[in-house]
Order: structure tokens, then sequence, then C-alpha cells
């Protein structure tokens, strides 16, 4: 089987919220104020495609849209265990939306051998929109599926898909080619590459295509950033406050703190 | 235009300095250090419990003698991916380091570089797995900063050779498979009393590793002896190149290389959680972070911790090119140990009455550090192998008083 992962990277969500900061422009997070890392979703996409791959056989390629430093990440992905690694390099300084990302995204593909799966993770830790897969899919025109934590085959030309929902999951057969954003379970939890793989991964061939190459302009590129903008980011003032809530007994302390609790509800 | 900003983790860029291949292996050792390790730091500290599962982990994931050849279970890296491996693993616990530094530089590189093709074959991949732990043998009761002094015998007999004495503050010794021990060799010739190699078994006849109880500092880390009384070593686990001190010493280069970069990874963990109590604490309505007192201790710190990180980078990478020398080290062990010991315990200060409980950690990391201060070569003793380099005189031996 053939699998492509995409993979997104992003600032550090696990950033203190101190160092947290937006930069001049008051449009985007400022890139220094936190390492950039691959997302989690997008790790647990590639462990799904790597289980799968260990059980059946195949070939998975890491994909990323992004500055340079998205190496970083294709190559973390080679070191995992995948086969082959391409990017889209995105010089431009803008971060680009689900709806772009999932253009430029398509683009690559269409110059790619053909996928019988591919693979998002189900929303990224900066923005959590959660769009790019299915819009991938409807680039692709391909079937999808959200929020699948586990793959199998069935027959030669159809997947079982499980996807979670709030009480349970559903099991979904698809054709080949699909497209799936992954969410996390217990047994998708990434694998942490071993020294050795890491030294193979960076020998391995990484593929980085300009946007010209993929068939898009920065102006196309520009233009379908413009339908949905960002006006201006700032963060939210924390502010927190402590009180003791007083009783003769437990019973009265309970009595008051459920009465406090009922007044700052209508509060607010 | 470059980008001017301050990180207050890594001042000065640091880790921009390290290759793209040794920061990943960096991330995956901080990775791991961070999911696995870090539960299980508290308790093991408290129980005095080495979990024998983490040799196992840290064998998957390529962590022990990542520095050997691939052919014999390594990962050929480089000596700086060494060093940040140590820097991770310290920042949890340097129980954990210890184990790593043991195992990849006093047991696996004495045999990669001293042993024959046959002990290569049988030991290092199992050691590179973690399928078997070993320990290095040179300190005994009476011969720790003299270990020329030693006087654990090993008399040639047929076929091989017997070895009587004690060795001891041995890490690992207690669950170790296989030591690694230097011994005075007697064989009736010309280089009797000469020091050697031998590695012995565990099962061998007339071994034992007691362990030390009571240990105050590097709880996590199994600390014994090495009781040898009239243990048969065959021929084939002689060492067979290697004559003289310079075999132990390349050994604990190695492993001081490697206490280089892991203090660096306590200094700053202490200090990240000085920061982080201080800024969240207020005292008489203020943080604490806002007093003059607080804010030069913190100066202090990543004053010394950039310093230690350079000198840990300049050292890897003087490392890597084969132009490192036992001086160069010695600077830098002890530079770096003392200063990690010093701001372990201005960390524990600054922490008021929290800081004496483990829960905030820096205690732990402060009394690891006293171990690390003393073992692989004390602060003093390193400071006398820098004087005997500047000045060509050796000071080792007192002189002058004996009548």
């Amino acid at each position: 089987m053939n699998i492509l992962v995409c993979l997104k990277q992003i600032l550090d969500p696990e950033v203190p919220v101190r160092d947290f900061a937006i930069d001049g422009s008051g449009l985007q997070a400022d890139p220094n104020c936190a390492n950039q890392m691959t997302n989690i979703f997008c790790e647990n996409a590639l462990e799904t495609a790597l289980q799968l791959k260990d059980a059946h056989g195949g070939k998975i390629t890491v994909l990323s849209f992004g500055p340079d430093s998205v190496k970083d990440s294709l190559r973390k992905g080679l070191a995992m265990k995948a086969n082959e690694a391409f990017m889209v390099l995105n010089n431009t300084g803008h971060q680009p939306d689900s709806a772009a990302t999932a253009k430029v995204l398509a683009k690559a593909i269409g110059k790619m051998e053909p996928f019988d799966l591919v693979l998002t993770g189900r929303e990224a830790g900066d923005w959590g929109a959660g769009q790019t897969g299915g819009l991938l899919a409807e680039e692709l025109g391909l079937p999808y599926s959200a929020f699948v934590d586990e793959i199998e085959p069935e027959g030669e030309d159809r997947l079982i898909l499980r996807q979670q929902t709030d009480s349970g999951w559903n099991k979904i057969s698809a054709p080949k080619p699909v497209v799936a954003s992954i969410t996390n379970s217990d047994h998708n939890l990434p694998r942490i590459p071993k020294t050795r793989d890491i030294i193979l991964a960076n020998r391995k061939p990484l593929t980085s295509w300009s946007l010209e190459e993929v068939g898009i302009s920065e102006d196309e590129l520009a233009a379908e950033q413009q339908k949905a903008r960002i006006k201006l980011l700032s963060i939210p003032e924390g502010k927190s406050d402590c009180e003791f809530i007083e009783g003769d007994s437990l019973e009265d302390k309970i009595d008051n703190l459920a009465e406090r609790i009922v007044a700052i509800a209508r509060s607010v | 235009m470059g980008t001017k900003t301050f990180n207050s983790n890594d001042i000065y860029h640091f880790e921009e300095l390290i290759s793209q291949e040794d920061r990943m292996i960096m991330d995956a050792a901080r990775e791991y250090a961070q999911t696995q390790l870090e539960p299980r730091a508290l308790e093991g500290n408290q129980d005095e419990q080495f979990d024998i599962g983490i040799a196992r982990e840290m064998g998957d994931l390529g962590l022990l003698g990542v520095f050997i050849p691939e052919e014999y279970g390594g990962a050929g890296s480089s000596y700086t991916a060494y060093g940040v491996i140590n820097r991770e693993l310290d920042r949890v616990d340097s129980a954990y380091r210890s184990f790593v530094s043991v195992q990849s530089s006093l047991v696996m590189h004495p045999i990669h570089v001293f042993g024959t093709e046959e002990q290569r074959q049988k030991y290092l991949p199992r050691l590179a797995t973690g399928e078997i732990i070993g320990c290095y043998g040179l300190t005994e009761p009476d011969h720790g900063s003299d270990p020329g002094s030693m006087i654990t015998s090993a008399k040639k007999i047929d076929g091989g050779w017997k070895l009587n004495g004690s060795k001891t503050w041995i890490t690992n010794s207690p669950i170790a498979d296989l030591c690694v021990v230097w011994a005075k060799a007697y064989d009736g010739g010309d280089e009797d009393g000469v020091i050697r190699g031998f590695l012995i078994e565990r099962g061998t006849e007339g071994l034992s590793t007691p362990k030390v109880k009571n240990k105050m500092s590097m709880r996590a880390s199994p600390t014994g002896e090495i009781v040898m009384q009239d243990c048969f070593i065959p021929n084939e686990n002689a060492l067979p190149d290697i004559r003289g001190l310079k075999g132990p010493f390349s050994c604990l280069n190695n492993a001081r290389f490697g206490i280089v970069w892991g203090v660096v990874g306590v200094a700053e963990n202490c200090y990240q959680r000085a920061r982080d109590y201080v800024l969240g604490r207020t005292q008489f309505g203020y943080p604490l972070a806002s007093m003059q007192l607080i804010q030069t201790k913190l100066a202090n710190m990543v004053t010394d911790i950039t310093q230690m990180q350079l000198l840990a980078w300049r050292l890897g990478d003087l490392k890597d090119k084969d132009r490192a020398t036992p001086e160069m080290v010695s600077l830098a062990k002890r530079n770096n140990a003392g200063a990690a010991l010093n701001i372990a315990r201005v960390a524990r200060d600054m922490l008021g009455g929290n800081g004496i409980t483990g829960d905030f950690r820096v205690i732990h990391h402060m009394m690891n550090m006293e171990t690390v201060n003393t073992y692989e070569g004390t602060y003093d003793i390193h400071g006398l192998v820098l004087g005997r380099a500047i000045t060509e005189i050796q000071s080792f031996v007192p002189r002058g008083n004996d009548q």
C-alpha cells in the first residue's frame, strides 16, 4: 500500500503563556517565541501509517508545505521510518490558511505517484481549524473521513477506517484511494526515532519544490488567502482571584460554596 | 539583517551550533527523558530504585554507546551526539545519565578500543541493546584519586589469570553482568606490576558485588563494590593491547566528556525551575522575581550556564575532530560540575521551604551534584591536572614534608 502523510510544522503549543508573543504585524504568533515542532496529530497520522506498513507492508511518503525549517519535521518523519520525503517551500513569509494549504498539497500530490491512502492530522495545535484534511479530499476529488484512529485493509481495493465518535466509533468501509484525518488514541502514540535511524534519515534525499514547480504562483496563493483574513490577534488578559469560603461546619461550607458558585454563574 | 532575539533558556543560541543530526538525536533523547524517565525519577530516588527495564528502553532507542560503530551495535554517531544525550538524561536525574556513562564510556569504549575482535563481537551488541549491563572497576577503598597505587592483583596461571582485590564506588556493580576491572598483572616477566584490564562475567567463582548502602545522593543509581577472591579469568577475557593507566584514563576521559554535557542539563533544569518559581510566587506584595537579590542570582546562573553550554559545545567540536586533550576535558569537567553544583544549591535556596521537597526536584539535583563534582576526578584533582599542564610540574605527590 502506498501511503502519503501530510506533516505540518507549528510553534510548540506547550510554550508557557508568559513566553507566548504576537509579532509586530499583529497578525501571527512571533515565530521566535517557541520552538518549531511537528504537529502532534500529524505524528499520530504518521504512526498510524507506520503501523499499517509494519503489519501489511507498503511505502510511506511524508509531505509538508512550509518554510525551510519544515525539513526538520520531514527528517524526523524519515527517522521514524517513512520511506520518502517531499516539501513545497513557502518563502512568502506568510502562514497559509487551510484552503490555501490544501490547494498546494493537492498540486504537489498531483506530481507524485498515485497513493492508496492520504493522511493528515485531525487539526493543528496552532489554529485548530481542522479543515485541511477535508479540503484536501475536495481538491483531490476523493472520499474523506475525519477523526479516524485506526485503519485496516479490506480485501485488495478497500480500507476499513475506524472513526471516533462521542459515544464510541464507526467502522467505515471506503474504496481506495481515500483521504482521512487522524486523531490520537492509546495505540497511535508516535514512536520516538532511534539514533541509528536518525543518522540514516539524514543521508536520505529530501525533494524540495518551489510553488512554481508544483504549478501555483505566489499571486494565486495570496488570492486564496484573501478569502478569509485575520484582522488582528491579541492575547487575552488573564485575571485570577482567590476566595476562601467560610462556614461553621463542613455542611455549612458546602452550602456556602454552592451558593457562591451559583451567584458567580448568574453574574456571568 | 540577523534576527535579534533573547531566549532566556539559551541566551547565546548555543543549540544552533549543534548539527542538525545531533539536534535530532537531542530531541529524541529529550522526548524519551521527559515522557518516560521524568515520571519515574522522584520515586526512583526516594526508593533507591533503578528500573532494570530502563536499560532495554535506552538500548532500543540506541542511546547506549551511540558513538560505537554500527557493526558493533552502536549508531556510529559523533561524540557531540553522546553529549546531547547526556544533557537530556541529566536534566531528569544524573542517576540515569550515570548508567549511560558507565555502559557507554567505561565498558563499551574500552572493549571497542582495547578489546579483541572476539570480545567486541561477544559483548558490544548486547551492551548496546541493554541486554547485558556493564560496570567499571578502578577505584579501591584506599586508592581513589591515586589509582596507580591500586593493590588489586592479577596473577598469571595456566590458561588465564587469578584476580584478587576489591573495588568500590562502582556504578551499576550490583546489577552488572560484566565488570571491566583494572588490576596489576604479575606474570613473572618484565611487565610485573603493570596495570591491565580484565573482563569478568557475573557468575565467576569468587566474584561478589555488594551494594553500597545509605547513599544520600544518586539514589536511583545502584552503586556497589566488586570483590574478587581468587577469581579465575581466562586468557581470552584479558584486554590484550593496553598497559598502564592510560587504559583506564582513556575511558574516564570519555565519561568526563559526557559529564561536561550532562551537568549543563542539570544547571538548566535548576535555573528554569527557580525562574518559574520566583515568577509565580509573591511575597511582600510583589513577585519574588522583582527582588534585586533574586534577579542577580538568576543573572549569575545564566552567565554560568552560557559558559557551560559553550564549553561543552566547543569541547564536543574538538573531540569530534580528534583534537581534544585530557586537560581540555579536565577544565570543562571541573568548571561545569562545579558550576552545576553551585547553581543547584542557589536554586534550592531560592525555592525556600518548597525547595526542601522532592516535588520541586532541585534538591534532588543538588544532592546528585555532590557526587558528580566528586566522581570521575574531583574538582580539586582536575585543578591539579590543569596545574601540571600549565607549569609542567606535577603536584599530586606532596613534597618537602618527608624526613
